[in-house]
């Protein structure tokens, strides 16, 4: 097990506030840990990084990792993250400042936080936090030691589908994004040579193009999040193995997915999530280099075209989904974004009501041209 | 608003870039995002460096065709659209004496393109999902709610 050190945490130049917060979560969850006879970690292999989940106590478990089993790794002590995870339903120990937490419910104190969460008081060069009022998850980084801590103020059961299908999403948008590695709101099909990101607003037709691909030989990275690399050669990397069916339409779609739903107890209230890695193993993929980047439209046709498209338009279509919906995402992650839309073509992908036709339009693209 | 001023960026609210001629800006805060092609590319682009109202209008003159009372409207236009929509802000202090960064061209085209109104395309889909939760699908109930954890 990697061992945190304290001491480590109080350098020249960190706000000391922020660090005498992080410290006392720290000892919190220690004391937590100790209750639990110990931690339960869990690895995962994500964008190319080991992170280590470290659990006290067990019942966040199933709520948290069916979403990342694709990409489970084995055990080391050198992970490149380690992200201590507990529940307040789970133990009697109370978490600090929790007034501050339940003051941030009132109107008269939501100054303290950001359109997306960010508490103010406790964001700095180093520390990162960010509290969820729609899952009660507060997210909490030191990109200098590299440990995060996720607590959730609430019953895990009652997790909302969308942090149950893409978990600890802004602490692994914080840590993982540098550079030249961005979380971006797309979904991704390809072959182990090279595939298509799929982008554009909700309801476009992202999740209906991957899913479209099942039966091909296509394979599934993600239909709604994923980490790309705007390296020379861009590359995406799979994040989550979930599936969501959105609409009656999606449902009508792809009846074979229906009895895979994990919520079906929810629909009144819940989008449909299938965890694509429990169902479809075979046909998951972990990442490819991308070749083209495919903006999806529902068209009213049969057939599939794909019609190109300018940079611009790709931009718009990737990254105020991207950016608005990711904590602390600004100008800097414009700029990658628009970096890697200047790295590979770009298509307008008009997606008919013949499904099958979307795969094959799909490889057409990907197949190199013949050799006259 | 002189034909002096200069303007800002609110960069403190907005990320923009400039990809291909066309720009796109996303406000931060309101979750409204925005595109500029053509014209409207070219003023903020203008505006960006630092150039003040009459720069930008002899500018746009010299580098479209059309007639010059019509261009001057178009300009001050979407420049008060900009600043309504809180994308830029009129200069104060240094920044107001700072001088433009940019050179007039001076060089005379045998074609111009001809000009066309610029508009400031509008995107307010995402709105509703600041305030919420870092998701995108909010369903008709505008779902979820802040509410205290059970």
């Amino acid at each position: 097990m990697a061992v945190i050190s304290l001491d480590q945490m109080a350098e020249n130049g960190d706000d000391i506030e922020c660090i005498a917060f992080f410290k006392t979560v720290y000892e919190v969850f220690q004391k937590i840990v100790k209750a639990f006879d110990g931690s339960i970690d869990h690895f995962y292999n994500i964008g190319g990084r080991t992170v280590c989940l470290r659990f006290a106590g067990s019942s966040l478990i199933p709520y948290l990792t069916p979403a990342l089993n694709h990409l489970a790794t084995k055990p080391t002590s050198t992970s490149a993250l380690t992200i201590c995870i507990w529940d307040q339903a789970s133990t009697s120990i109370p978490f600090p400042l929790t007034d501050f937490i339940h003051s941030l419910y009132t109107a008269s104190e939501q100054h303290l936080v950001d359109g997306r969460g960010e508490l103010k008081h406790y964001n700095n060069e180093r520390f990162r936090t960010a509290f969820n009022l729609g899952s009660h998850a507060l997210s909490l980084l030191d990109t200098k030691q590299n440990v995060a801590f996720y607590w959730l103020n609430n019953e895990p059961s009652q997790l909302p589908y969308y942090e149950r299908g893409a978990p600890l999403r802004t602490i692994l948008h914080w840590s993982l994004n540098d550079k030249t590695h961005q979380f971006v709101h797309a979904g991704a099909v390809g072959l182990a040579t090279g595939g298509v990101l799929l982008t554009g607003k909700s309801g476009s037709g992202k999740s209906t193009t991957a899913l479209a691909c099942l039966n091909s030989k296509l394979s599934y990275a993600c239909d709604d999040i994923c980490l790309i690399a705007t390296e020379s050669i861009p590359y995406v990397y799979s994040l989550y193995n979930t599936a969501k069916l959105k609409s009656i339409e999606d449902l009508q779609r792809f009846p074979h997915l229906v009895p895979h739903t994990s919520n079906a107890d929810r629909l009144d209230t819940e989008k449909a999530i299938i965890f694509m890695d429990k169902h479809y193993h075979e046909k998951i993929i972990t990442g490819f280099p991308i070749q083209a980047i495919l903006l999806p439209h529902i068209s009213k046709q049969t057939n599939t075209n794909l019609k190109t498209a300018t940079a611009g338009a790709a931009l718009i279509a990737l990254a105020p989904n991207t950016i608005l919906t990711i904590p602390g995402a600004g100008q800097i992650v414009l700029q990658t974004l628009a970096k890697f839309v200047r790295q590979v073509p770009c298509y307008v992908l008009e997606v008919g009501s013949d499904l099958s036709q979307i795969p094959e339009v799909i490889l057409r693209l990907l197949s190199p041209p013949p050799i006259q | 608003m002189s034909e002096l001023t200069i303007f800002t960026v609110n960069l403190s609210q907005i990320a923009h870039e400039t990809i291909d001629g066309e720009v796109v800006i996303i406000h931060l805060k309101s979750g409204t995002y925005y595109s500029l092609q053509n014209v409207g590319a070219s003023i903020w682009n203008l505006l960006e460096n630092g150039a003040n109202v009459t720069e930008i209008i002899a500018q746009i003159t010299h580098q479209y065709e059309g007639n010059r009372n019509e261009i001057e409207n178009a300009v001050n236009r979407l420049i008060s659209e900009l600043q309504e929509e809180n994308l830029i802000e009129a200069a104060t202090g240094e920044d107001h004496i700072h001088k433009s960064r940019l050179k007039i061209a001076t060089e005379v085209h045998a074609e111009k393109p001809p000009f066309q109104t610029p508009v400031l395309e509008k995107y307010d889909d995402m709105q509703d999902l600041l305030l919420l939760d870092p998701i995108h699908e909010v369903d008709e109930t505008g779902w979820p709610h802040r509410q205290e954890p059970n």
